[in-house]
């Protein structure tokens, strides 16, 4: 489903403001959206995926872990999560100049397989740190309901590894194969993007609008305290 | 780990909501006007503004969410954008919306339920102008709505403000309300204090066919009034957690009302007398006023707040003409035209209120409130003379039945025992309530209120110019009429020293305490029951009773075990008695309580039987039966039940017997997507009420015996008794759909009402009847025709969008009504009939009435 783009999250959007600009007009398409709620597990064929990754491997290292803590590492991280990734890459939803260009000659299908590829990667270990941030320890766990904060485990899984769903629930489903990991993940990366989630430059899946959402009111030291916090995990 | 999972769950559903939470005025402290803004076009004040957003409920998932019992909250309204800067680099956004266009009537359209509530008129309108300008850095913001049918039915209202700071809200709007489209008032000077008979109708002197001849010739007027509402309300936030807030709102009601206009009795006395029903005037106004004070403190919290109310009546009379001519029923012929009738209409009255609410957390997960409140009511109008008659009224038999009086006596303020009102009521509370939770399972509240109505009016009913007592009723014509009816008392005449009159204004007044508890406990994860008691103990003043208990207790049950559904069920019992019934507690505010007054040898007739009880007052027992079901059905739609029973059993021989209500009703919802919803609802609703009382026996009222209040008795015999059986059952139905086809959306909305309406009747012999009806017994059958009122309203819309800025709405709303009402039988022939004119037709028995609509959409 595509949408048009839309800069910011609900929360900070005045009362009025809502009310008024439902207009009864119709919505013209004016950027790519990816809609993931309905979004399906996929699975894909980790060793085809393994012939297909060679040019992957010069950010992302041969075995997933990123040769440059700005890349992001890609072992053990979610499969879906890391196709949805490629498909967004491809149709513009998630902008970035590096990865359109190689997710644009991809099929579907090579997009399946990569990501069962570094999906069946050993997860590499975690970055020692001498101590890990409070802050974030705190936020991640607890997050800060004063300043409109949830925490982190909640979709991310209380020790970073993926969400814990409670499938028994009656409540709607989130798609939660489409929440990465973030054990382990490198901070600089981990950091630049929650900067373009607060700033409303990622915001081209449904998941980016949550974490929108989540980044509008984290501040800086905040995003610097979670981005070092889930690399030590 | 599920608490974890809510966090996120919970911001992502406030962000989708805050835009929803925006569109309802909800109420608080500092709120003026009124909670909803809107009117016949567009009840919600919002309609253009609620299409559902199309990305749906939440970024989290795909699905609805419902609440705790199971319904679905409605998809958020959608939106777009966060408007435009106001100017270059400036942190101000602004946006807006405009909807304005043409309006076409046809058909019945002056149909009194067509426009009750509506001042539809054709012609330009504007459906919605809403405006709004906000800086998200400081908060603060501008808010503009307002709509327009016709000069008779607009609002608008202005907000500004900043979050947490200070918020100023101003509004105006005028509300119309029609009561009657086909009314054909007799007199000239409708809405004035003067009605006055038209040419070539005489006052006091006038034949039924005069009148009747000229009533035909009479314009069709529409009763009603319009209500104009404007408000300021301000409020800041003065230092540390201290709020203040001010408001002031004035309302003023112009129009006109259906009012009566008695000369003395028709019915027993055909041919003369006159029963009218005349039109007064509506020019009211009313200045409330607010303001307060509150601190929310972590432990304490404390209100301080003033409520004041001051209502002004600018026409504060009504004179009317009658057209027919008295006849006194002994006696020389009558010496004064009596044609003249005064009402006296509301005074100008204040209201001051002070209240002081303190509360506080307490242990065990406890909280402990306390308000105290002292009120007063009062009005000092100058008082109008009794009557506005002039020359000499009454009936002259001979000279020492000479039942005359002069006008001249009473047609001044001379003749009152003072000048100005003096009324005043005080009233006082006391309320203290506690409740503790001292585990998740468990909860105990309790409360103790008081409240005291304290009555000080007093008013003496006497004539310093005379030395008599009471009030010359009906300005003169009664006493016109019957010899010695002329509701005076006088000690030193023994013409009227037996005669008993109300002297005293009755100062009702009362004081009822209330202690209440209960728990509530959750047996299980599925099932929380409720048990509460309370007991009400009333002590009213100068009433029948002077101790009224009602003890009531309920219980509730929720379970959430029933499938995905929801089951509320609840059983309430209540039991009322009290102290011994007085059936006569009025005396000491008589005549028969002054001194000089001479009972007759045959006693005073009894003021009424003693076996009458008053509902408010006499012993019930009471069962209240509700069940609330509600099951999802699949992820998007929802279907709920109701079922309810009430049952009121008063323990009276005569007076309200029993009352019933009952009802059903059946609602579906379904949101398969933001783009579609549909519902559907069916109800049925009954009610009853059955009444009897006894007729008394008229011959006796001069004889003896008619002192004995006794059912049973020779006034009040067992044969003369009556009852009615009033019913009614209601029927609705509603259908709505709405699909958003993308520059196509539409709607559609049905909805269906009947009311049925039976009132019937058992005597126990011709003796229950008037003594005027009983030689009809034989035609008199055992009920009045049913009543019937039958409504169906279409509504079909289509809001087409040309840009992403501009578009269109095209609508069609379609009713037709059909009525039968027995209050109204006969009137279509002629609306006067005897000596009584009538100036309401009713509604119209059929109607169809159309609006057909062109809006331009306009996002500003």
């Amino acid at each position: 489903m595509i949408f048009a783009s839309r800069r910011s999250g609900a929360l900070a959007v005045p009362p009025l403001a809502c009310a008024v600009l439902a207009t009864g007009m119709a919505l013209a398409a004016s950027a790519p959206f990816d809609d993931l709620r309905r979004q399906p597990p996929v699975h894909g064929d980790a060793a085809a995926g393994a012939a297909k990754a060679v040019v992957c491997a010069a950010c992302h290292g041969s075995r997933g872990t990123a040769v440059a803590p700005t890349f992001p590492n890609l072992a053990g991280q979610s499969e879906t999560y890391l196709y949805v990734q490629l498909r967004a890459f491809q149709d513009g939803a998630r902008d970035n100049a590096v990865m359109k260009p190689l997710a644009a000659n991809l099929t579907d299908r090579d997009m399946h397989d990569l990501a069962a590829h570094f999906a069946s990667l050993p997860p590499g270990a975690a970055r020692p740190v001498a101590q890990k941030s409070p802050r974030g320890d705190t936020l991640f766990h607890d997050g800060d309901p004063a300043a409109g904060v949830p925490p982190c485990q909640g979709c991310h899984g209380p020790d970073g590894r993926g969400p814990r769903p409670d499938l028994a629930s009656t409540a709607p489903q989130p798609a939660w194969s489409t929440f990465p990991a973030l054990a382990g993940q490198n901070a600089p990366y981990v950091l630049e993007q929650l900067k373009a989630y607060h700033d409303g430059t990622r915001v081209g899946t449904s998941n980016d609008r949550v974490m929108q959402g989540v980044a509008h009111n984290l501040s800086e030291a905040d995003m610097a305290a979670l981005a070092g916090y889930v690399s030590s995990l | 780990m599920c608490k974890a999972l809510i966090a996120p769950l919970a911001v992502a559903i406030a962000a989708c909501l805050a835009s929803a939470a925006a569109l309802a005025d909800s109420s608080d402290s500092a709120r003026v006007g009124d909670i909803q803004y809107g009117n016949a076009l567009d009840p919600t004040g919002w309609a253009p503004l609620l299409w559902p957003d199309p990305r749906g409920f939440s970024w989290l998932h795909a699905g609805m969410m419902r609440t705790p019992s199971g319904v679905l909250y409605p998809y958020p309204p959608q939106r777009d954008d966060q408007g435009s800067p106001l100017y270059k680099d400036s942190d101000w956004v602004y946006g807006g919306f405009l909807q304005a266009g043409w309006l076409h009537l046809s058909g019945d359209t002056r149909a009194e339920f067509f426009r009750q509530y509506a001042g539809w008129k054709s012609g330009i309108a504007l459906g919605l102008l809403a405006l709004y300008a906000d800086n998200p850095k400081t908060g603060q913001y501008v808010e503009f709505r307002g709509s327009r049918l016709s000069g008779d039915d607009q609002y608008y209202r202005l907000r500004a403000g900043q979050y947490g700071n200070y918020k100023i809200e101003a509004f105006w709007r005028v509300i119309p309300h029609d009561v009657t489209t086909d009314a054909y008032p007799l007199w000239n000077g409708v809405g004035s204090t003067n009605l006055t008979l038209p040419a070539p109708l005489v006052p006091g002197g006038s034949t039924p066919a005069q009148v009747a001849a000229v009533e035909k010739t009479r314009p069709r007027q529409t009763i009603g009034l319009t209500r104009r509402r404007a408000g300021l309300s301000f409020e800041d936030k003065l230092w540390g957690n201290w709020i203040g807030y001010v408001s002031v709102v004035n309302e003023k009601r112009t129009g006109t009302r259906l009012w009566g206009g008695s000369m003395f009795f028709n019915y027993v006395l055909p041919d003369n007398g006159g029963i009218l029903e005349t039109v007064r005037p509506i020019d009211f106004s009313t200045t409330d006023i607010g303001m307060g004070l509150r601190n929310v403190g972590n432990v304490w919290q404390f209100q301080l707040t003033y409520t004041g109310s001051f209502f002004r009546n600018h026409k504060d009379r009504l004179d009317f003409q009658s057209p027919f001519q008295l006849s006194n029923v002994a006696g020389v012929p009558q010496v004064a035209n009596i044609y003249q009738g005064q009402f006296s209409l509301e005074p100008d009255n204040d209201y001051h209120n002070l209240r002081l609410e303190l509360s506080r957390d307490l242990k065990w997960n406890g909280h402990l409130s306390v308000a105290a409140a002292w009120g007063t009511m009062r009005q000092n109008d100058a008082l109008l003379p009794p009557v506005t008659c002039t020359g000499t009224g009454g009936v002259f038999i001979s000279p020492s039945a000479n039942y005359t009086f002069d006008c001249a006596d009473w047609n001044t303020t001379a003749a009152l025992s003072q000048k100005t009102a003096d009324a005043r009521i005080d009233t006082g509370l006391f309320d203290v309530k506690a409740v503790f939770h001292p585990t998740p399972k468990f909860g105990w509240h309790a409360g103790i209120r008081w409240y005291r109505e304290d009555n000080k009016t007093n008013y003496l009913a006497f004539n310093p110019l005379t030395g008599q007592y009471g009030y010359i009723s009906e300005n003169g014509s009664q006493g016109s009429v019957v010899p010695g009816e002329v509701g005076i008392f006088d000690p030193r005449n023994p013409l009227y020293w037996s005669y008993v009159t109300q002297v005293r204004a009755i100062p009702f007044g009362y004081t009822d305490s209330i202690l209440d508890t209960g728990i509530d406990w959750r047996v299980s994860e599925a099932d929380t029951l409720n048990l509460s008691w309370s007991f009400d103990r009333n002590q009213p003043k100068y009433r029948e009773r002077k101790l009224v208990n009602e003890q009531r207790i309920k219980l509730a049950w929720v379970d959430r075990a029933l499938g995905k559904g929801t089951l509320r069920f609840s059983y309430e019992f209540a039991h009322r008695d009290g102290g011994p019934y007085n059936y006569d507690p009025y005396q000491p505010f008589y005549s028969t309580a002054l001194p000089g007054f001479v009972t007759p040898p045959l006693g005073n007739a009894a003021f009424t039987t003693d076996a009458m009880r008053k509902y408010d007052l006499s012993n019930r027992i009471e069962h209240k039966l509700r069940a609330i079901v509600i099951y999802p059905i699949g992820d998007t739609a929802t279907i709920s039940g109701v079922v309810y029973a009430t049952r009121d059993n008063y323990g009276a021989a005569l007076g309200r017997q029993a009352t019933r209500n009952r009802g059903v009703s059946l609602a579906w919802d379904w949101q398969p997507s933001p783009a579609t919803s549909m519902s559907a609802n069916l109800g049925r609703d009954d009610s009853r009420l059955q009444f009897s009382n006894v007729n008394d026996f008229e011959n006796l009222l001069g004889q003896a015996g008619r002192d004995n209040p006794a059912f049973g008795g020779p006034l009040y015999p067992f044969a003369n008794q009556w009852a009615d059986d009033d019913r009614e059952r209601d029927y609705n139905a509603g259908l709505t759909l709405r699909h958003d086809f993308g520059r196509v959306r539409a709607d559609l909305g049905y909805t269906y009402t009947y009311a049925l309406g039976k009132l019937g009747y058992v005597f126990a012999s011709p003796g229950a009847l008037s003594t005027t009806q009983q030689p009809f017994v034989a035609t008199v059958g055992n009920g009045f025709p049913d009543n019937h009122y039958h409504i169906n309203t279409l509504q079909l819309g289509f809001d087409l969008a040309f840009t992403r800025t501009l578009g269109m709405r095209v609508f069609d709303i379609f009713e037709t009504g059909n009525f039968a009402d027995w209050h109204y039988l006969g009137l279509q022939n002629s609306l006067v009939i005897d000596h009584k004119v009538y100036t309401d037709l009713g509604p119209h028995p059929h109607y169809r009435a159309n609006l057909l609509g062109m809006m331009l959409n306009l996002k500003l």
